[in-house]
């Protein structure tokens, strides 16, 4: 199988504004928010790549 | 260890939409229990904070301090810049207030508090127990230790994350051309004018608009919302801010206090609010408004309903989906159909050229509408330009 993409959420505050637009929009809901701090469940997520579009401020980034 | 809870309705969510229907559960005989994940009610604001006045005595919101000013109505910028005004003579109910929305916020979640409702923050729904298909209640953590809530109806008034419908089997998945992407700064030392709530549209926002909401004494609310069908870098919504920002003299000499963002759905409404044993309301049934992108109004209307049929299924024992159908009903009576016209005309709108924007506003210019309505508008349009009405013939 070949692996999957890097998917990076840059949530130390440094870019994320913890905004929740990429939790609302993940079709596969499998990012979560708690108040400050952000995850999202590796092996749900496809990297469909809708999430770097959503985040108004660019903190996601897959490569 | 904390120790489970049981109650009769649970509501996932402190923002409006969920003190709503907990204030409404409450004075209808239910035991109610109100989480939210943030330790502070209404904070951080991720909001515009303006809204419409003339629904808040239906719902029962009484005028308090969290109104912050009144406008007298709103100007649409076209992408020249020619402005169309809307005052409160026309738009009646859709201008009004600016607001303190966290004051807002804590002033709903107190009103539900008074009525009885428990209030319990920093206490986060991770996922939902069920029972023979049926949603009993959630797992949730508070101060990061799990423990369970069981409930005969759950409320999903999770905002735009909406996950707890989602985790109980029900879409309010969206896709990216029913979403827009937000960014607002409160900025300083701007020259806005008090007495209007502006709206900037075209390419400065594909699919969405440029926002300034006056906060009174140089203060503004200067905030962008970007379809993210139609982003093309990374960080669009914010660069694309910044450059309105950049372009606008009297905003470029602002000092920015504060940044927020999120997510707006700017969709159809969804197929499906119920299911055994829950229901969702708000921003996480998607009921924004998907042309003004306002979700306040009409998440507290929909949630006095859900309150009030919450409380009849406890008291009948019968939470199921078949009984909710008197929510279900209830709140499209009053939403769907202009939810559903707003969503066709932004469909549309969306795809318009700059220069028709121009043309729209223009042929505006001097109109005196008798009630703002995307009817009347077109109308108005059509008698300068015609062709340009042609692509919006089914609302005429
Ligand atoms: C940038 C921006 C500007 C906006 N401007 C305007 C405007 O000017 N006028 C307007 O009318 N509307 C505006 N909106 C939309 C408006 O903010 C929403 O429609 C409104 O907040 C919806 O209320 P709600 O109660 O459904 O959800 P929310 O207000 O989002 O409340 C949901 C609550 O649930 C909590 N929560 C989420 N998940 C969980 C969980 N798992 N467990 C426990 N708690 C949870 C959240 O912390 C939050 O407090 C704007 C939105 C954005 C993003
Ligand atoms: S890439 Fe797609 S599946 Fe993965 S977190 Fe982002 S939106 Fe979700
Ligand atoms: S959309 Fe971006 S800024 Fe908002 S919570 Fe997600 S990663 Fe953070």
């Amino acid at each position: 199988m070949p692996s999957k993409k890097h998917l990076h959420i840059e949530s130390s505050g440094q870019l994320c504004i913890y905004c929740g637009a990429c939790v609302g929009i993940c079709p596969l809901n499998c990012i979560y928010l708690d108040e400050t701090r952000i995850t999202f469940d590796e092996k749900v997520c496809t990297r469909c790549e809708v999430c770097v579009k959503a985040c108004p401020v660019g903190a996601i980034e897959i490569g | 260890m904390t120790a489970d809870l049981t109650t009769d309705v649970l509501v996932v969510g402190a923002g409006p939409a969920g003190s709503m229907t907990a204030k409404w559960a409450a004075k209808h005989g239910a035991k109610v229990l109100m989480i939210e994940k943030r330790q502070e009610i209404g904070s951080p604001v991720r909001c515009g904070e303006g809204m419409s006045k003339a629904w808040l005595s239906d719902v029962g919101i009484t005028p308090g301090r969290w109104i912050n000013l009144e406008v007298e109505g709103a100007r649409i910028y076209s992408p020249s810049e020619k402005v169309f005004e809307i005052n409160e003579k026309h738009a009646g109910n859709e201008v009004g207030y600016v607001v303190e929305r966290d004051e807002f916020d804590k002033q709903l979640a107190i009103d539900a508090a008074n009525a009885g409702v428990d209030v319990v923050l920093k206490t986060a729904a991770t996922s939902v127990l069920k029972e023979n298909g049926r949603v009993v209640g959630v797992k949730a953590k508070r101060f990061g230790e799990p423990f369970e809530i069981r409930a005969t109806v759950t409320i999903a008034a999770d905002g735009f994350e909406s996950q707890v419908g989602r985790w109980a089997g029900i879409s309010t998945n969206i896709a990216m051309r029913d979403m827009d992407t937000c960014l607002q700064y409160r900025m300083t030392n701007v020259d806005c004018d008090v007495r209007y709530c502006d709206f900037f549209l075209g390419k400065v926002a594909p699919g969405g608009y440029v926002w300034v909401f006056p906060k009174g004494e140089g203060l503004a609310n200067v905030g962008i919302g970007v379809q993210v069908s139609q982003v093309k870098a990374m960080a669009d919504a914010r660069n694309y801010l910044d450059r309105w920002i950049e372009h606008h003299p009297g905003y470029a000499k602002g000092k920015k206090i504060d940044m927020v963002g999120g997510g707006v759905s700017i969709s159809a409404p969804l197929k499906q609010t119920v299911g055994d044993g829950i229901m969702l309301v708000g921003d996480a049934a998607r009921m924004i408004d998907p042309l003004t992108g306002g979700g306040i109004a009409n998440g507290c209307i929909a949630g006095k309903i859900c309150g009030e049929v919450a409380a009849e299924a406890v008291h009948a024992g019968t939470p199921t989906k078949e009984f909710f159908q008197k929510y279900e009903v209830g709140w499209r009576a009053v939403l769907e159909e202009k939810l559903y016209r707003n969503w066709l005309a932004k469909e549309k709108l969306v795809q318009l050229s700059d220069e028709t924007f121009d043309k729209v506003i223009d042929a505006l210019q001097g109109v005196r509408l008798e009630k703002l309505s995307v009817h009347n508008i077109l109308k108005a349009v059509n008698e300068k330009y015609p062709e340009v009405t042609k692509e919006f013939e089914a609302f005429l």
